[in-house]
């Protein structure tokens, strides 16, 4: 073991990053620091990273100036090769030594699978950890993914941004690195830990320190205006990565801006220039937050600049809501014909007409009330309009929440403009679902359109790559299914969907639909997230009853009783009915025939499997999957052990054989083609 | 800070610049829609050779107009472009003296390069940079060029594009373009206002869209002939008239959303072509010599 360390600082200064890049990059980079170093068996202690817009930073603590000292074995040619008959070494074995470079006294000898080999041990070189870092680290530095990189020299170096300069230290020495034509940093006579203090000294590198302070300035400042102590999350991180040290003032606009709609003041503000709106009871009001970077400024005039850049941009808000709503909205139908969804999906009133088909469907199947049913249907005719609004064309992170507002200005009844608003949601994994039953139908609708558009018109989703947005559409769909347990067959409303789209599909309809739905399963799965075992996913996933609620709802309780011992014995059940199906050929197995019974234990398995039938099938009906569960193992799982001990089930006999099997078949599909396919769990042990 | 006039803005920038080792070249006598599209920058960011230029360039967006109504926003303004290739490693700091040589104190006020990874479609160029941000207003584009012409560059040159507007407003302290000083006095306004309001009114409710549809296929047919006959300086001129007549369909909203980028896609293999051409030309000129 080596025990002398030394602590490690990798610094990076580069050029303004992109705001949402370097929290992920040094926290990967940390990563596979410390993987390359447990690789290499090099030791180390604690770990730290840090990074603003223009500094990624990654700090070990005592990291082992060597590696570890290692032993391996090398094997040689077998004893019989390596002595001859008189026992001398042959020449073979004396090759083998000086190949290896040790002497003859060190070959040994060692028992293997394939019998007796000569061999030597073999202790590898520590190498000093230096020189493994030179090697390693700009190997990592190039690794690590960004979601775009670009050249600036004429080195081919790739990085998100240029690369100002690069520091290595390994305690007080400067490591030289090369990556491309950067400059490296020279720092002479601080350690590692000791330049990490200055520069912390400095400013505020820790993001997450950085991120509070700028939270902490901006809550006084809500509670000075005695307004909402709400600080936008997504904006504050950003924010986070746009200045290093905060600085804070307060602005204001013209009153006459707020007969705008609320959410196009807040996108003014938050998306284009940065800063933070101010609500009062959940009303905007005039004043606006910035923060700026440090310094002796002129405050005044900088704050000036702010205002009038934001009524500038307000006032071509004010410019578009008023050509927006000159006409009344539902007029912008006709322009529909001419707007394109998509080349091979036709225009945006075929759409419109398909989201009403099938949102009528949905509506149908969820036996909804005659009202809800008109204010989808109404909703859905109106979702597309605001797209050919001046509004929504500037900001396109508008839509359907401009489409809302336009819609009650021109009479339409709230649950109708709020379905229309919601219809996006959610955005991402983190974001809000549609609030209301009418937006969350229009919301399921428009998603399966868009899937089975792209995917029946050959678009690939086989790449991490989501161009037409299908995985966030789906994962989108699953969770509003979920959380508003909407109970539908998904598979049938695809069936639907596929059908309003006519022929303007290009790919097999039957397989389309079951490549939508095995698309939908996956997605399902990477949502459960981690379950105990891990095959109760695919387990669930198998049966063809297709309830996206249901899924969830099963694996809720199969995670919880998947300890217990009547799960195990369950398991066990189709475990071995289905080992035993294994050898039979396909279609080969009918049904059961009482009269070819030989056995008394037929006879009884037989009536065990009548009794239980109609209760599983109850249990099934009303979804009690744990009940189920401890039925089915009550019934089968003894009278089953003892029938594979005294019935021969693949007897010489042909008749007799496939009966058996068929009975096998029987009680094993009796559970797993309703509650869960069991068969997929690693092999059971039921202790 | 001195109030510089809009007209001394330019002599400075070009000064600072010519010290730099930029050439200066005159503005493109064609309709375009950035300093981006003169060949100046278009086919000379193209290939190995190092080169040097800044130039002042009128630019047009009809979309952008708005009847001389809003502040900030106008069909034809002008932009101060930089092109320096390959990108010294400083470049950045340099562009930071020139906004000095302005007279514009970086430390009273608030300088800011916010992502924006610049993109022309119809050129087929491409590149990473930044909005830089003067208290909030965007005054410049920073671009690393990655692509022109639909052609992966070798040697990278770097974009500044000045919005000289803009930064004439800071210097000013103006919240109206329309008020600042052009030169001795004379107002911006006094020499663009009528100009704005009426190409308003020709871009969103004049222009005549069968004619410019008509148009849009002459000289896309003219740069495809010329193309051939290995005319690439004349061919290219016809590409930026194409772009532009489709900018104006574009505003009279003439083209709906899929012919959008199908008119897109038409522009931009003329624009490789000429990008290919120039290329090919220039090399084996190097070869012949």
């Amino acid at each position: 073991m080596n025990t002398a360390t030394k602590d490690f600082l990798l610094e990076i200064n580069v050029e303004t990053l992109p705001v949402l890049y370097p929290r992920p990059w040094v926290e990967t980079l940390q990563k596979e620091l410390i993987k390359e170093l447990e690789a290499q068996r090099i030791g180390y202690g604690g770990t730290y990273s840090a990074c603003n817009k223009n500094l990624l930073i990654c700090y070990i603590k005592g990291v082992s100036l060597h590696q570890d000292e290692i032993s391996r074995e090398v094997l040689g040619p077998p004893k019989h090769v390596a002595f001859d008959k008189e026992g001398n070494l042959t020449k073979q074995a004396c090759g083998f030594a000086k190949t290896q470079g040790v002497k003859i006294e060190d070959l040994k000898i060692k028992k293997t699978a394939k019998g007796e080999y000569i061999y030597v041990e073999k202790k590898e070189k520590a190498r000093p950890t230096k020189d493994i870092l030179r090697d390693v680290v700009p190997e990592i530095i190039k690794n690590v993914h960004f979601p775009k990189t670009m050249r600036w020299d004429s080195s081919g170096f790739r990085f998100a941004r240029p690369v100002e300069s690069l520091l290595l230290l390994l305690g007080k020495d400067n490591l030289r690195i090369k990556a491309g034509n950067v400059p490296q940093k020279k720092v002479s006579g601080v350690t590692a830990s000791v330049y990490l203090k200055k520069i912390q000294k400095a400013s505020l590198i820790d993001p997450d320190e950085r991120k509070d302070a700028i939270k902490k300035l901006i809550l006084g400042k809500l509670g000075f205006l005695k307004a909402d102590p709400q600080v936008d999350e997504a904006l504050l991180e950003e924010v986070n990565f746009m200045v290093n040290s905060p600085q804070i003032f307060v602005g204001q606009f013209d009153k006459r801006f707020l007969r705008l709609p609320k959410d196009v003041l807040i996108a003014s503000m938050s998306k284009y220039q940065r800063v933070f709106p101010v609500l009062q009871k959940g009303h905007i009001t005039n004043n606006f937050i910035a923060i700026i970077e440090k310094g002796k400024r002129d405050m005044a005039g900088i704050r000036k600049n702010y205002e009038n850049i934001l009524e500038a941009r307000l006032k071509d808000s004010l410019f578009f809501f008023d050509e927006d709503t000159k006409k009344p909205f539902k007029e912008n139908a006709e322009q529909l014909k001419s707007l394109i969804f998509q080349k091979k999906l036709g225009n945006m009133s075929e759409k419109i007409e398909r989201l009403k088909g099938l949102s009528r469907f949905i509506c149908e199947k969820l036996a909804l009330d005659e009202g809800l049913k008109s204010n989808i249907q109404r909703a859905a005719e109106l979702s597309k309009l605001d797209l050919i609004t001046l509004m929504v064309g500037e900001f396109p992170s508008l839509q359907g929440v401009m489409g809302g507002e336009y819609a009650l200005k021109s009479g339409e009844s709230k649950e109708v403009s709020q379905a229309i608003k919601e219809h996006y949601l959610p955005q991402g994994m983190d974001d809000k679902l549609p609030g209301s039953l009418e937006g969350s139908i229009l919301a399921i609708s428009d998603r399966i359109d868009n899937v089975v558009g792209f995917l029946g018109t050959g678009v690939d989703i086989s790449g991490s790559f989501d161009p037409f947005g299908i995985r966030r559409n789906t994962q989108g769909l699953i969770q509003i299914i979920e959380k508003k347990a909407l109970r539908l067959r998904i598979d049938e409303v695809i069936q639907k969907s596929i059908e309003l789209y006519n022929d303007k599909l290009t790919v097999d309809r039957g397989q389309l639909k079951d490549k939508i739905v095995d698309y939908i399963k996956e997605r399902i799965e990477y949502l459960i997230g981690d379950v105990r075992p891990i095959e109760l996913k695919a387990a669930i996933l198998e049966i063809k009853y297709f309830d996206i609620v249901d899924i969830f709802n099963r694996i809720k309780i199969f995670s919880s009783i998947s300890d217990k011992k009547f799960f195990s014995e369950a398991a066990k059940i189709v475990e071995r009915t289905n080992n035993i199906l294994k050898a039979a050929r396909k279609g080969e197995i009918g049904k059961v025939d009482k009269n070819l019974f030989e056995e008394t234990l037929e006879h009884e398995l037989w009536k065990a499997y009548l009794n239980m039938r109609p209760k599983m099938q109850d249990l099934v009906n009303n979804e009690k999957y744990e009940e189920a569960t401890r039925e089915y193992a009550k019934a089968f799982y003894k009278i089953l052990h003892d029938f594979f001990d005294h019935v021969m089930v693949n007897t010489e006999k042909a008749s007799l054989r496939l009966n058996r099997l068929a009975m096998m078949d029987t009680i094993n599909r009796l559970y797993t083609e309703r509650v869960a396919d069991l068969a997929k769990l690693p092999q059971i042990i039921v202790k | 800070m001195k109030r510089l006039s809009f007209v001394e803005v330019v002599e400075r920038l070009n000064k600072f610049w010519a010290k730099q080792g930029c050439t200066t070249v005159m503005p493109l006598d064609t309709e375009v829609g950035a300093g981006t599209f003169h060949p100046a920058t278009f086919f000379k960011s193209l290939g190995n050779e190092k080169w040097r230029t800044a130039y002042i360039q009128p630019s047009r967006r009809p979309t952008d107009g708005r009847y001389a109504d809003n502040p900030l926003r106008m069909q034809y303004y002008y932009q101060y472009q930089v092109l320096v290739k390959p990108s010294p490693r400083e470049i950045k700091n340099i562009y930071l003296d020139s906004l000095k040589s302005l007279g514009i104190d970086l430390d009273l006020h608030e300088i800011r390069f916010v992502e924006d990874d610049w993109e022309s479609p119809t050129l087929g160029a491409q590149g990473l940079g930044w909005e830089v941000w003067l208290d909030s207003l965007e005054i410049t584009q920073f671009t690393y060029f990655q692509q022109i012409g639909g052609i992966e560059l070798d040697m990278v040159s770097c974009e500044i594009t000045y919005g000289i507007e803009r930064l004439c407003m800071f210097i000013q302290n103006k919240n109206n373009v329309f008020d600042l000083e052009w030169q001795n006095g004379l107002k911006y306004g006094d020499l663009h206002k009528r100009h704005e309001i009426e190409h308003s009114k020709y871009n969103f409710d004049e222009s005549n869209i069968d004619m410019h549809l008509k148009m849009f296929e002459f000289f896309e047919k003219e740069a495809s002939a010329l193309l051939s006959k290995k005319l690439v300086y004349p061919a290219y001129s016809f590409v930026l008239k194409a772009s532009h007549a489709f900018n104006l369909l574009d505003a009279r909203g003439a083209i709906g959303q899929s012919e959008r980028a199908r008119y897109i896609a038409r522009i931009r293999s003329l624009a490789k072509r000429c990008a290919e051409l120039y290329l090919s030309a220039a090399q084996g000129a190097a070869t012949t010599s």
